[in-house]
């Protein structure tokens, strides 16, 4: 309720900002989103589209919640069945196949572009309108346990080894996905994809490094657990039975909450065998408009991106999920120099790389998941892992055509 | 997940029940056509046979008949993601999808006889644990035992939960850190298993869940048969002078079969097709876990290969047609049944 009376004051300073046109008609608009509840984002979300009936009284959205892939798989079947949902809120990787399958509408024209941090462009046009920018791994400690950031890795895996026996998990984080994989293939110079953007390059010594690195912090080093998915790492954090994480920053208004005062923000230790930084992907949340979207609901569509993404809402955002903006005036705000959460999230974006949006990214977490899991376990040797990855990331991108 | 408000729940049953009511106005509009053609204008004899049989009609065709017109017109297209909206169709595209399918990986490195191989060991072992199982807690159960009523609701349970709430409890309890089975395993000073990660493992934590699944169906359908034997033939054999094996290998057993055969056939068909257990259990997505039906599934909705993956089902389907006649005459089922009718209709 608070969230929705804070939305709905902003909205009231922003209706004068919003120049967007009204709908002549009642409208409804359904709007698809993969903000979970936990970290109060879909309230969020909720809450804007209630508020825009400020703006635009004959305008309803009405929001639907869905995992990330199920999303995708689901706004593919739905456009195939002519039964789509107007404007999703969205990451940049569902661009890819969205724009190969024609599916959603290029937003050139929906909002001063330029005003934006970069978006989700793909063959000369903009797919997507920027909501948040990030959506970024980086380190997050605990400090009862972690008195300053480890500054390279040398120093991470030294702080683990001290912690062992103090804390349940020294170090955690979601070893079963390939996003959490990305930051160090970057950190030992490697790239997924060749100069072109869409040929593999998986098995590189990059990425055997990588793979062993990761092995050696959960086997040779023992800071790691035995096993940790998403829900493992993040109980294990949140209950202060782990002392570093990595995780994105959507967790970051949550572990606040949680943690108070012993939570603070790191970019993730240099690597000191390369000297580099680990390069996180880096993305954010975007709107996108289903193809053939027109007349008042396109009207509605335009208004509600306009009223989302203009810079009182920007800030609030901030403020409630800890997210940087999309709108560079919003990012300029002192709100987010003088906080230091905010402040360590935006030092680990500054050495991050966009993440690929080429539907052909998709053959790429595929082949890099069972194998990433396959070194973690044991089963197979960091370098034989990379040669299978390799191998699988082509067979996917033949099979998808 | 959205919270189970009053809100909430008024919106989800206002959108159920106006489907509901479209559905429903629809079949009073078919039955009111039909009353007036059939009944009315040409008053036909079989007017209100008509009338019974055409609302199950019309839902089976829209519901399989079309989907699988549909499917079979996708499996001669090159219908993926990269021709989403104007794929092409012809037999040399249906063709194309069969050779792909037996000559390259149908997952992301795995082939399909690979797969298929896995598919047959586990619906093997998953029979027989159901059948030995269930006929072993069957023979138990048709006992004179006491508390009988409470050991057969605690068997049944299994069955009675929803199978995808009680596929996500199990796969809860194989977590390495915090699931019960590991626990259990280290009070007995055994270490913990990494049963979500370790690809022999996993396959096991797979097939533990079915069987766990599986047995009360077999249990249940078994004791039925157990109990429709008469009493007489044991009497019988035991003037014989027959032992407790002889009794079950020559009057159990072949009694049990028009019971057993079609609860195998179908027992067979779902877990051949099993696709909640192999697929949710198997968290990581190993490949080492996947069957045939996984295997499709992920064909059709990650790599978004539709014309292959149609293809790719009727194969699955062809498979599972031959494994049933291959089956029903094996067990000289068709004789059976037929024996069962004549008798019906002698009665």
């Amino acid at each position: 309720m608070k969230k929705l009376l804070a939305i709905m004051l902003v909205a009231l300073f922003a209706v004068g900002a919003v120049s967007a046109q009204k709908v002549a008609n009642p409208t409804k608009i359904q709007l698809w989103t993969q903000e979970g509840q936990a970290d109060g984002a879909l309230q969020y979300v909720q809450a804007l589209a209630k508020a825009y009936s400020s703006v635009d009284s004959k305008v309803t959205i009405e929001v639907v919640q869905k995992d990330t892939e199920a999303l995708r798989e689901d706004f593919q079947t739905a456009s195939l069945a002519g039964n789509a949902p107007e404007l999703l809120w969205t990451v940049s990787d569902h661009a890819g196949p969205f724009t190969l399958a024609e599916l959603i509408q290029p937003v050139d024209s929906f909002a001063k572009l330029s005003d934006f941090v970069e978006s989700v462009v793909i063959g000369g046009k903009t797919w997507g309108v920027p909501i948040s920018s990030g959506n970024h791994l980086m380190l997050m400690y605990n400090k009862d346990f972690v008195k300053t950031a480890p500054k390279d890795t040398d120093e991470m895996i030294a702080v683990g080894k001290s912690l062992i026996g103090k804390v349940q998990a020294p170090l955690v984080f979601n070893f079963t996905e390939p996003f959490w994989l990305a930051p160090w293939i970057g950190g030992f110079g490697g790239r997924v994809f060749g100069a072109d953007g869409k040929t593999p390059t998986l098995n590189t010594k990059a990425m055997s490094d990588a793979l062993q690195f990761l092995y050696d912090l959960k086997s040779t080093y023992k800071i790691m657990p035995a096993e940790a998915d998403y829900n493992i790492m993040d109980t294990l954090f949140k209950e202060g039975k782990a002392a570093m994480i990595i995780n994105g920053d959507w967790a970051l208004g949550e572990y606040q909450k949680t943690l108070g005062a012993k939570f603070a923000v790191a970019p993730i230790p240099m690597v000191k065998a390369t000297g580099k930084y680990p390069a996180p992907y880096t993305s954010g949340k975007y709107f996108m408009v289903a193809d053939g979207v027109k007349g008042d609901k396109l009207t509605a569509v335009k208004g509600f991106i306009a009223f989302a993404t203009n810079n009182a809402n920007q800030l609030d955002m901030v403020k409630t999920l800890k997210r940087l903006p999309a709108l560079k005036a919003a990012l300029e705000d002192t709100s987010i120099a003088s906080d230091p959460i905010l402040k360590g999230s935006s030092a680990q974006m500054a050495v991050g790389t966009p993440m690929p949006v080429v539907f052909e990214m998709r053959a790429i977490w595929d082949a890099m998941k069972p194998e990433l899991i396959n070194v973690l376990s044991g089963s197979k040797t960091a370098v034989a892992a990379a040669k299978d990855m390799q191998s699988a990331a082509e067979a996917g991108i033949k099979a998808m055509k | 997940m959205t919270p189970l408000t009053a809100d909430f729940m008024l919106s989800s049953l206002g959108e159920v029940g106006s489907t509901i009511l479209a559905v429903a106005s629809a079949i009073a509009l078919l039955e009111l056509v039909l009353w007036v053609v059939f009944g009315k204008i040409l008053k036909h004899r079989l007017a209100l046979p008509i009338m019974l049989i055409t609302p199950a009609a019309v839902g089976i065709c829209i519901l399989v008949i079309y989907p699988m017109l549909y499917e079979l017109k996708l499996a001669f297209s090159n219908m993926s993601l990269y021709r989403f909206k104007n794929p092409q169709f012809g037999p040399q595209y249906g063709w194309a999808n069969i050779v792909r399918i037996f000559t390259e990986p149908v997952l992301k490195q795995t082939g399909f006889f690979k797969v298929l191989g896995r598919t047959v060991v586990w619906t093997l072992v998953q029979i027989s644990f159901h059948v030995l199982g269930g006929l072993a807690l069957a023979l138990l159960l048709n006992k004179k035992i006491h508390l009988k009523g409470l050991y057969r609701t605690i068997l049944v349970l299994p069955w009675a939960v929803p199978q995808i709430v009680a596929v996500l409890a199990w796969r809860g309890e194989f977590n390495f850190e915090y699931g019960y089975i590991n626990v259990l395993l280290g009070k007995i000073g055994v270490g913990p298993v990494n049963w979500k990660m370790d690809p022999f493992w996993n396959f096991v934590a797979v097939n533990i869940t079915n069987i766990w699944l599986g047995i009360p169906f077999m249990m249940v359908t078994l004791l039925g048969g157990l109990q429709s034997i008469d009493s007489t033939y044991y009497e019988a054999a035991d003037i014989d002078g027959a032992n407790a094996w002889y009794k079950f290998r020559n009057v159990t057993l072949p009694l049990l079969k028009p019971v057993l055969t079609p609860a195998v056939v179908l027992g067979l068909i779902w877990t051949f097709n099993n696709f909640n257990v192999p697929f949710f259990i198997n968290e990581n997505e190993l490949e080492s876990s996947d069957i045939l039906v996984t295997a499709l599934f992920r064909a059709a909705f990650e790599y978004n290969t539709y014309g292959f993956a149609a293809m790719f089902a009727f194969v699955i389907l062809f498979i599972l047609l031959g494994m049933t006649l291959v089956y029903m005459k094996v067990s000289d089922f068709r004789p059976v049944a037929k024996k069962v009718m004549i008798a019906a209709e002698e009665a």
